[in-house]
Formats: C-alpha cells, sequence, structure tokens
C-alpha cells in the first residue's frame, strides 16, 4: 500500500453508509493511501472528474454505486455506471490501462466488501505501476 | 442551434503540441447543448490532455476557462486575463466562436477542438438532427414548418420524388422522407391546401453561394 501512498480516489455514493459506526477515520489510517469523497448519488459523478483525479496525482479512481436495487435515486446507479464506461473509453483512447478507473456496485453498509474491493483494486495498480511509467502488460 | 462534435483526439494533440501552455476555452451555448464545447465537455477535453501528457512525461501547462458564448465580443472579455499567460488558444466553440476569438485575441494561435456540422435541434437527449440549411429564405410556413431544403435529402421544392418507401427516404432508410413529414405535418394542421400555392424557386444567391453573409441593422449599433 505504501507505494501507492494518497494515490487512490474513491468517490462513493453516501446511501452506501459505508460507515456507520463512525469508523472512517480509524479505516483511513490502515489504508494510508486512499482519499475517500462522498457524493450524493454515485450518478452525480462526471467522467471528467475521473480523469482529472487521475491527471491530478491519483493512480487509480473507484467509484462506488448502490446496488442498483438498492438506489434511492432509482437510476443513479445506472448512470454513474454509463459515465464511467465514458471515462474508459477516454483512457483506452489515451493509451492509458482502463483497469485504473473501477465502477463496483456494493450493498449498503458493507465495509467487508469495501475492504475486498479495494485489495483487488490495489493489487491490480501494483501491477500496472505509475502513469506516465512503462505500463507493466 | 449550431450542432458540433469533438475532433479525434490525436488531431487536436498534434495541432497543439508545440505550444507549452495552452488555454482551453468551451463555450457555453449551442456547443453546450449538443454536449460537444459546454463546460463539462471543456474540463473532460482540459483533463483528457493534461492526462496524456502525464503519461508521456511532458511539461505543459493546461488551463481551462469557459465562456457564455464564444462569438460575442462582451462575452469573450471574461478571459483576457487568461489569454496572456498561454500561448495558444484551444476552443471549442464552433466555427463562428473560433474566428471570433482569433480576432479579438490577434496575436494568439487559435486551434479548433470541434467540428462544427450543422444547424439541428436535439430530438431527444444524445441525438442531434440537422433541419436548417441558413438558405436565407425561409419558406416553413407554406411547408407545415417541415424545411424541404433540409429534410428532403433532394433539397426538392415541390413535391416527393417518388422514391421513398413507407415514409423513409430512399437515400437512407433511417432519414423520415422530408415530404412524407410535410403532407402529413399540413394534412393534421388543415392545410394541406398550401401546397397548392406557387412557391417560385429558391434564390440561391441569399446562401451561402453567395460568399460570406452578413446582417446590417442600424437600429442595433452602437
Amino acid at each position: 500500500m505504501k507505494s501507492f501512498e494518497n494515490k487512490i480516489v474513491v468517490f462513493h455514493c453516501w446511501n452506501l453508509r459505508l460507515f456507520p459506526d463512525g469508523a472512517q477515520k480509524e479505516f483511513s489510517k490502515s489504508w494510508p493511501g486512499l482519499s475517500l469523497v462522498s457524493i450524493p448519488c454515485s450518478g452525480k459523478i462526471e467522467a471528467h472528474f475521473l480523469l482529472n483525479t487521475l491527471a491530478s496525482g491519483a493512480q487509480g479512481v473507484l467509484v462506488l454505486a448502490c446496488a442498483e436495487q438498492a438506489c434511492q435515486y432509482m437510476e443513479g446507479s445506472m448512470r454513474s455506471r454509463k459515465r464511467v464506461d465514458f471515462a474508459r473509453l477516454w483512457l483506452d483512447k489515451l493509451g492509458i490501462a482502463t483497469e485504473r478507473i473501477e465502477f463496483v456496485r456494493l450493498w449498503p453498509v458493507c465495509k467487508q466488501s469495501l475492504e475486498a474491493v479495494l485489495k483487488e483494486f490495489v493489487t491490480k495498480l501494483e501491477s500496472l505501476g505509475a502513469i506516465g511509467a512503462p505500463e507493466k502488460v | 442551434m449550431i450542432v458540433a462534435e469533438l475532433k479525434e483526439f490525436d488531431e487536436i494533440r498534434e495541432m497543439i503540441d508545440r505550444y507549452s501552455s495552452v488555454l482551453v476555452v468551451g463555450c457555453d451555448s449551442c456547443v453546450a447543448e449538443c454536449a460537444a464545447g459546454g463546460t463539462r465537455e471543456t474540463q473532460l477535453l482540459a483533463s483528457a490532455l493534461k492526462l496524456s501528457y502525464l503519461k508521456d512525461g511532458r511539461r505543459k501547462v493546461i488551463t481551462e476557462a469557459c465562456i457564455d458564448r464564444q462569438c460575442v465580443d462582451d462575452f469573450i472579455d471574461v478571459i483576457a486575463e487568461q489569454v496572456p499567460d498561454h500561448e495558444a488558444i484551444l476552443s471549442l466553440g464552433c466555427g463562428a466562436g473560433v474566428q471570433a476569438l482569433a480576432r479579438v485575441y490577434q496575436d494568439k494561435p487559435v486551434i479548433p477542438a470541434l467540428n462544427t456540422l450543422f444547424i439541428g435541434e436535439t430530438v431527444l437527449r444524445g441525438v442531434w438532427t440537422e433541419n436548417c440549411l441558413g438558405c436565407g429564405q425561409c419558406k416553413l410556413g407554406y411547408f407545415g414548418a417541415v424545411c424541404p431544403v433540409t429534410r428532403c435529402s433532394k433539397k426538392l421544392m415541390n413535391g416527393p420524388c417518388g422514391g421513398s418507401i413507407g415514409g423513409r427516404c430512399e437515400i437512407d432508410p433511417e432519414t423520415p422522407c422530408g415530404w412524407d413529414l410535410i403532407i402529413r405535418r399540413l394534412t393534421a394542421i388543415g392545410e394541406i391546401d398550401r401546397l397548392a400555392e406557387y412557391v417560385p424557386p429558391v434564390n440561391w444567391s441569399t446562401s451561402h453561394s453567395g460568399g460570406p453573409r452578413r446582417v446590417i441593422r442600424e437600429d442595433q449599433k452602437p
């Protein structure tokens, strides 16, 4: 994790209630490279947020949306999926690994899933190396 | 509105490669409506450029700005303070916007990021169609507000060609037959008799074939 300190940004729908126990600070300590950005709905995400996050130094961006059936705004998590796909098309066009932007749907109040998703994402990013360095395929 | 679309990224990058600093300028009017050059698209392109140069390990200053209307001087002034800090301007305006910026900032190269396509409308989110050619002699009143010059692939002014099948154009089945639309619309509003009125042939000298057009209104001048 150390090589990616402060290099992963997670945009998550606040309806996911990832930390109902208020343990976000504690959680962040165990993931020092992580920035958690809470948004009112994952459908609020825009492709340029994702690209700009990478352009600003992050090595990966994770979008966490509610499971479709759990979306409080009916189609918010469907929209975010489209926007993420669009941003990934851009990465492809730029010759950057599309895996640097990940989209995952979770059920609300499920911190265990978050940890599993993060572990997998970090492993993927470590295998890719930093943007700007030759990417490992 | 003017409908445009983003150029291929490689073409844009190639055009701006020679500058060390670029001001990416969007336009929040027509090209924002067609999701080609508004604030959102400006930020997207600027981010993509930053990322592209980051990937290549090249330093380049990319700044974004968006103005309400790139084709009007009063709005163009909004970026006056940012322009001197950049070697070039990359415009996400239509062709008119690009040229207006070049006229106002005469010492700066202005590069277009969009291909300007046509005058059209948003038929549904994500779909824009052409429906005005700017011929300079609008006859929509005779044709039930459906333009034969634009909506008929053959620009016929005096009735259908006879080649359409099931209301679709023989040139492209995806395109509705303009004359089918005209007749249906006039029938629906009870004005099919309009087609009995003589409409003189279009005087194309008022269209672009007469060179760059201009409108002068003395009452509007300063």
